[in-house]
């Protein structure tokens, strides 16, 4: 890894790291969603300080090409993120419906004590 | 003994009032609630203006989320038989009490209205009959249990299958998953003829293009249901 290509490398995972921070001290993301983020700046991180690391992972697995491996590895990782999203969407989506039929009945509610109060004041 | 008929309505100013017109007169002792799914005809207007007993869902939740409001609002006021009726003016309530029988004598806690056990009324069409064959034919092999009309959204059920669907009920094309539930859960299905009748209005909600989908999503969750089941060690 030539050294010009290892510093871009580590400023933009710092770039990337800051951005995430202040992405949740804003508001914007949540403590819970940047976890797998900040893990992932973390191991970039590493890649970009180590690039032995790579090197090591590359011949455990036995690809031939170290940016193969680091291809493969991020394409699980944005699977796997799509996939937690999937999952937390459908959460979300039952708790929409939930709180829906529930905001229905109560407005069922109020529109029947309405009618009531109604028919008293006559 | 207490019955709410659930009406679930998405887009149905033409028959609403219709249906809710000729349930009040077959069957005046029994309660009704219009579940509106957020339609963006005039169907709330209608049922402001007629006084209807109707619950108004501020988003679009789906056919399954519409009935599964009914169920919550029949477990909310103690009902002991919760009934479906397709706001379409399909579903003749002159069958209703036909319907109703077996779940109120303890027969059964699901009663299904089918078309097809005398093959009378409106049959459908051919490439439905084909899918609702085939969906029979999955149910058959996963619950042992043959039910005809598996589609059919002219139900009652008691009131224990009522609050497993107050909590438990499939957001879409919810019919065929609902007899899995109810069968990997114990509870007696079973199925009285009734005569239906080809929709007074409107359009259906599913349209050829989503055929293909509706396959293949009910027979997917038809079988993580009957799978979920065997590992809870429910009914198999």
């Amino acid at each position: 890894m030539s050294p010009v290509f290892q510093g871009l490398l580590l400023v933009g995972d710092l770039v990337f790291l800051i951005l995430i921070f202040v992405m949740v001290k804003n508001g914007r993301l949540s403590v819970r969603f940047s976890l797998p983020w900040l893990g992932l700046g973390a191991g970039m991180l590493v890649l970009a300080v180590w690039p032995e690391v790579a090197k090591i992972l590359r011949s455990l697995v036995q690809v031939e090409v170290v940016s193969n491996m680091v291809f493969i590895m991020l394409f699980c990782f944005v699977l796997l993120v799509l996939l937690i999203l999937c999952a937390v969407v459908s959460e979300y989506n039952e708790r929409l419906k939930r709180l829906t039929q529930v905001n229905a009945m109560l407005e069922h509610r109020v529109r029947q004590l309405e009618e009531q109060l109604h028919r008293t004041d006559r | 003994m207490k019955v709410l008929v659930i009406i679930p309505c998405y887009n149905e100013s033409e028959n609403i009032c219709r249906v809710v017109q000729r349930l009040k007169a077959t069957c005046p002792d029994v309660d009704y609630l219009v579940v509106n799914d957020c339609s963006t005809d005039d169907s709330a207007r209608i049922l402001r203006e007629n006084g209807y007993n109707y619950l108004d869902l501020p988003l679009n939740l789906g056919i399954g989320g519409g009935v599964q409001s009914g169920y919550l609002y029949a477990t909310a006021h103690d009902y002991d038989i919760t009934v479906q009726m397709d706001g379409d003016g399909q579903h003749d309530p002159q069958y209703l009490y036909d319907v109703i029988r077996p779940v109120a004598e303890g027969r059964l806690d699901m009663c299904i209205g089918s078309r097809f056990i005398k093959k009378e009324g409106f049959q459908t069409s051919f490439m439905r009959r084909v899918g609702i064959r085939f969906l029979s034919f999955m149910i058959r092999i996963l619950t042992g249990q043959r039910v005809l009309d598996v589609t059919s959204g002219y139900r009652a059920c008691g009131k224990r299958m009522t609050a497993l669907f107050a909590q438990h009920y499939a957001q879409d094309y919810p019919e065929p998953e609902a007899i899995v539930t109810a069968i990997c859960n114990g509870y007696k299905v079973g199925e009285v003829p009734v005569v239906m009748e080809e929709r007074q209005g409107g359009v259906s909600s599913i349209r050829a293009f989503k055929s293909v989908y509706y396959m293949i999503k009910v027979s997917l969750a038809l079988i993580i249901h009957r799978l979920s089941a065997i590992q809870k060690g429910g009914k198999g």
